[in-house]
């Protein structure tokens, strides 16, 4: 007990001693010290805050803020005398408006880097998947090359093989639109900012666009058997890909191609061109033939305005045989052409013409309004009332002359 | 004779009077000279001090050769309300009390604080006092321009 009371005497007059040092400390201090030191933890914590580059980094800096205002609250009129025409509040003031901006900061940052990191894993699964859908084509291709022989089996796969095509189309375009939707509102700071956080990209979304028209380029020049309706659907993919590259062009290859925006932009232009080149050398020849196979003979055409005018040049001038001539012979021709254009060309090719601006709607409206006259010009005229007519005055020719003889 | 000399003498003293009376006189009082903090101060090779802060540089030598040191690496100074400047250092053993004068530093009072020298002085401004603390030993004094308080 003896022992106990001493050791808790000494305690006692040990920690007694270290308050009184520790006031006698406090006391002796110098006020330049007190300023300096203020100045110094000012400093460094607005170093931490500026280099802070995470929420982690910035978890104590809000604490330590806090101290230093009350740790030095009670020297305020010494610092402001020390730092005008800075003052003690002001510099508070500044390190919890740094430490506010740079917690924005960090949030959008970090919203960046799990943008980036989620684009990421999107163009790798982007990538699995157009890779399967190019072996199943690939595959589809091979079968129907080697199944020649049956018709019906043959027919199967090359509607399996459009599907899949279409398919691939339809997802290339959905994942672009996702990506449109991403990125067209991103201002330009922002924009700075993912180009920072892309660079970590293995293939960012400007090489994945570049190598996407890269292979539908090859896929056009090297595809010489496709019929009009799957050209048509090619030029209707370019005129997606133009349209969304406008929108989306500049921006996405300043973010993600920062240190050459405008040469990467003209790049994906120019693949563009290319493609559109290598599916013009094809689609008018096909669309030629296949009116052409259906009897059609069109006059020449090697754009979408010609192709228009050929057409409208085909409908006036069988108009105009059908109003001089009126034989069977042309109403089988205006048959034949209504037949195919109603059934093949408007319901089969029609979306398609549209959404590659190969024919407008009101194009397609002025040949409808035109097959109207050549129906009225085609049907052939009666020749009925005429030999009733001459029958009648035949008839009444001879009473007369009946009469006149009786008299 | 000796009326009209001392009439004579009465109108000029009267005269030198009003005259002097005319100049400039305008006094202000209660000026506080009293610089909050201390300006800690590295004298140059030349042992010249300068402090940007306030504006004042003068050379150290004099006050150097006073405490028989060669050199300070810092000069503490400060400056009362009666503007007396207070200046010390590292290793000294008194205080320098100096009142500013036409391009001078006239020595006011030299205050010995310790004959051992002060190992790491300040000098804080405490209201009508300076006080001088030492960091070293824990030791506080308080001065003005006339001595020890």
């Amino acid at each position: 007990m003896e022992n106990y009371m001493k050791k808790s005497l000494s305690t006692f007059f040990a920690m007694l001693l270290i308050a009184v040092s520790y006031t006698s400390v406090e006391a002796q201090q110098s006020d330049y010290e007190i300023q300096q030191e203020f100045r110094a933890e000012y400093s460094q914590l607005a170093d931490w805050i500026d280099n802070a580059v995470s929420t982690t980094d910035l978890e104590d800096i809000s604490d330590r803020i806090d101290e230093l205002e009350s740790d030095y609250r009670g020297h305020s009129d010494l610092i402001n005398a020390a730092i005008y025409p800075d003052s003690y509040q002001s510099r508070i003031d500044d390190l919890r408006s740094r430490f506010s901006a740079a917690q924005q900061n960090i949030a959008t940052i970090e919203e960046l880097n799990e943008r980036v990191e989620n684009l990421s894993t999107d163009l790798d699964d982007f990538r699995g998947q157009l890779s399967e859908m190019d072996e199943r084509a690939e595959a589809l291709q091979r079968e129907i090359r080697d199944s020649q022989a049956n018709e019906r089996r043959l027919s199967n796969l090359v509607r399996q093989y459009r599907e899949n095509v279409e398919e691939r189309d339809r997802f290339v375009g959905e994942f672009l639109e996702d990506l449109l939707s991403r990125y067209e509102s991103v201002d330009a700071s922002t924009a700075a900012e993912i180009a920072q956080a892309a660079e970590r990209l293995e293939e960012n979304p400007v090489d994945l666009v570049r190598t996407i028209l890269g292979e539908y380029v090859n896929y056009a020049n090297q595809q010489t058997d496709l019929s009009a309706p799957e050209y048509l659907s090619m030029k209707a993919q370019h005129n997606y890909f133009t349209r969304l590259w406008d929108n989306i062009g500049e921006r996405l290859t300043q973010i993600f191609d920062a240190e050459e925006p405008v040469q990467a932009y003209q790049e994906v232009r120019d693949l563009l061109a290319n493609w559109n080149s290598a599916i013009d050398n094809r689609l008018w020849g096909a669309i030629s033939n296949a009116f052409s196979q259906n009897g059609i003979e069109l006059d020449n055409f090697t754009n979408a305005s010609g192709f228009n005018n050929a057409l409208q040049s085909y409908v006036n001038d069988a108009t105009q045989t059908s109003r001089d001539q009126n034989s069977e012979e042309d109403l089988e021709r205006f048959q034949n052409f209504s037949n195919f254009w109603n059934n093949t060309v408007k319901a089969n090719w029609g979306e398609t013409l549209m959404a590659s601006e190969v024919l407008s709607y009101s194009q397609l409206a002025s040949i409808d309004s035109q097959l109207d006259d050549w129906n009225q010009a085609a049907i052939p005229t009666s020749n009925l009332m005429l030999i009733l007519f001459l029958i009648s005055v035949a008839v009444i020719i001879g009473l007369v002359v009946a009469l006149v003889r009786k008299k | 004779m000796a009326k009209s000399k001392l009439l004579t003498l009465f109108i000029s003293v009267a005269l030198m009077i009003s005259v002097s009376a005319c100049g400039p006189s305008l006094v202000i009082s209660n000026v506080d000279y009293a610089q909050p903090i201390e300006s800690v101060i590295s004298p140059d090779a030349d042992n010249i001090a300068t402090d940007e802060r306030y504006a004042i540089s003068f050379s150290v030598a004099p006050i150097l050769e006073e405490e028989n040191v060669d050199s300070a690496d810092q000069i503490r100074l400060i400056r009362n309300n009666k503007g007396y400047y207070f200046v010390t250092a590292a290793g000294f053993s008194n205080v320098y009390v100096f009142e500013p004068a036409e391009s001078e530093l006239k020595l006011k009072r030299k205050i010995e604080i310790t004959e051992n020298g002060l190992g790491q002085p300040a000098l804080n401004q405490r209201g009508d006092h300076i006080e001088v603390v030492d960091r070293a030993t824990g030791n506080t004094y308080q001065v003005n321009e006339e001595g020890r308080i």
